[in-house]
């Protein structure tokens, strides 16, 4: 950490005892994981060789770090945390070794020298309730407008610094926001998740330290190469799904068999994320090919929407009995009075006009 | 608001919202209904009540057209009865053994059934929606229908049609993207739950009113229905 601002990647790895060769394969990788073409490789070569390193500012609010932890386990391409971890990650909480005054010292430095040009990731919601987190005496909405401000672009990691993730969760206690609600100048890529897929945190950071543009993204701004289909669409299981076979609770003959998970609470169906093809671990497995249902993490809102268990297709909010039976006391209380008031208004108008017409034919020619 | 809030949206606070709505509005129309019928008839019965309204509601469950009074029936309106019948019976089929809406009433009611698969329900989705067409094509073609046809019953046609048609699209990503659709899809549903007490698709809570109502009035003049 705390580079010099104007060495190239190349140069920082050359300092770190990187081969030429060794080198040449981390450009090739590179180049892979980005998912451009093999015509490519100059393009990235020359983007490291040149390109002065871009810094990457890591900031924590209201988290539990497990995006943090989440990204230290990314497996493939190693270059991209190598990257991260060796060449550009400047400043970071967790896992600097300094603290107190002197980091948030040099963290300012930081900002200062590279204006303009750094990277802030960000991780955890941020409270903007009065007297809620702060960090040196300042407050979280602060410190991150302050680090907004130099940024050349915004990554928030993870569903707490997106979309608010559980500290925005009803009742919200802390009034927690997710970034792009509170930065409005600046591009946001929102890495969705709870956590995130490490290597779709490291291969976006590290397509814009390695290219200097932002990913295309779709209408939540998360990057359209990762959450571009549904984890229904790629689904393993998708083939009982559509025959209609179901595991109806843990443990049952269905379930044992490798049903599809939709009745035990899969929100598969609403929810983009790579899981279902990238997977974890190194591609072991990912939740759903484990034997529990998606939970949804990666969209909006997920902890409100529903019981994790809950059918997809489940009803968010749905009337006590007490409302209920209050409805239909009602119904029946104005049914009552509307009957009555219009036996009232015939028996009104037949005293009114007495008349020879037998009461069923009047109504019949009216 | 973006498309996830919305899809919360539609499936919480509006959901619930239209689901008392209905519960209020169907109390209201049953009991300014029932409140109609109490006129006392002082002529002695000619025979049971009970029995003739108990025999009216049997009789009308039987919807064979072999069955010659049925076949009477379908003979006189033979597009209604064919579109209709099907229409019915698919909407029984999708609503309650689709395996998504066996998971919705679940939320409502605490409790499931067996669901049938997919391509089944699908089946069913499909000819209904056919049905649904056919019977606003005959609405308009037919010119006493259409004769009798007002403004609300073409909305009553839309407003069943419109959960049909989102639901198949949804099911066959069509269109829209999937929570997007499926938005649109509870929208349609919570729209339908508000417009049934205020239209005649509440026919479905009057049938079990009226059919053994005119069974006991026919037994009581001594007719038979
Ligand atoms: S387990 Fe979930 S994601 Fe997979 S097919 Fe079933 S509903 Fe879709």
């Amino acid at each position: 950490m705390f580079q010099n601002k104007d060495d190239t990647v190349y140069e920082v790895l050359q300092k770190r005892g990187v081969s030429r060769r060794d080198f040449l394969k981390i450009a090739t990788i590179t180049t892979a994981v980005l998912g451009l073409e093999y015509t490519q490789v100059g393009r990235v070569i020359a983007q490291l060789e040149t390109k002065p390193r871009v810094p990457v500012i890591w900031l924590h609010f209201q988290d539990c770090t497990g995006c943090s932890e989440a990204i230290t386990r990314s497996f493939n391409p190693g270059l991209a945390s190598l990257i991260l971890n060796d060449v550009s990650l400047d400043y970071h909480e967790t896992l600097m070794a300094a603290a107190g005054h002197q980091a948030e010292a040099a963290k300012k430095a930081i900002m200062d020298a590279n204006a303009g040009s750094y990277v802030l990731v960000v991780e955890g919601s941020i409270p903007t309730g009065f007297g809620m987190t702060s960090i040196g005496g300042r407050a979280a909405d602060d410190i991150l407008k302050e680090a907004a401000a130099g940024a050349l672009a915004i990554i928030a990691v993870g569903n707490c610094a997106t979309f608010g993730g559980i500290p925005a969760a009803k009742p919200n206690p802390t009034n927690a926001h997710g970034v792009w609600d509170l930065v409005k100048d600046k591009p946001i890529i929102n890495v969705a998740g709870c956590p995130p897929i490490p290597e779709v945190m490291t291969n976006t950071i590290a397509h814009i330290l390695v290219l200097g543009t932002l990913p295309e993204l779709d209408a939540l701004n998360r990057p359209k190469m990762f959450y571009a289909q549904t984890v229904h669409d790629r689904c393993v299981r998708r083939g009982f799904y559509d025959a209609g076979l179901f595991a109806n609770s843990f443990g049952d003959d269905g379930y044992k068999a490798g049903y599809c998970l939709f009745k035990l609470g899969c929100k598969g169906p609403t929810t983009y994320n790579a899981c279902a093809s990238l997977k974890w671990n190194e591609g072991t497995s990912w939740p759903v090919q484990a034997g529990h249902p998606c939970l949804g993490c990666s969209e909006p809102g997920f902890w409100d929407a529903g019981g994790f268990y809950q059918g997809q297709s489940a009803l968010i909010d749905v009337p006590g009995l007490t409302a209920a039976a209050g409805a239909a006391a009602v119904g029946i209380a104005a049914g009552v009075g509307t009957a009555a008031a219009n036996a009232a208004s015939k028996h009104r108008a037949e005293q009114a006009t007495p008349s020879q017409v037998p009461a069923d034919d009047k109504e019949k020619k009216s | 608001m973006n498309w996830t809030d919305a899809m919360h949206f539609v499936r919480g606070p509006l959901f619930s919202a239209a689901l008392l709505f209905f519960i209020f509005g169907m109390l209201y129309r049953l009991v300014t209904v029932i409140a109609l019928g109490w006129k006392r008839d002082h002529a002695p019965a000619k025979s049971s009540k009970v029995v003739g309204g108990v025999l009216n509601v049997l009789r009308s469950a039987i919807i064979f057209p072999f069955v010659p009074r049925i076949r009477e029936a379908a003979n006189r309106n033979p597009i209604t009865y064919l579109a209709g019948g099907i229409f019915h019976v698919g909407l029984f089929v999708v609503v309650m053994l689709g395996a998504a809406h066996v998971l919705a009433w679940e939320s409502v009611l605490g409790f499931r059934w067996p669901t049938l698969p997919l391509p089944i329900i699908d089946f069913f989705a499909a000819i209904s929606i056919i049905a649904l067409i056919v019977l606003f094509y005959n609405r308009l073609s037919n010119p006493v229908l259409r004769l009798l046809t007002r403004t609300p019953d073409y909305i009553n046609l839309l407003v069943v049609f419109l959960p049909f048609l989102t639901g198949f699209f949804m099911t066959h990503r069509l269109l829209l993207p999937y929570e997007r659709i499926y938005t649109i899809h509870v929208l349609t549903v919570d729209i339908l739950l508000i417009w049934i007490p205020l239209s005649r698709i509440s026919h479905f809570m009057f049938y079990f009113i009226t059919k053994p109502r005119h069974g006991a009035r026919f037994a009581q003049r001594g007719a038979k229905p």
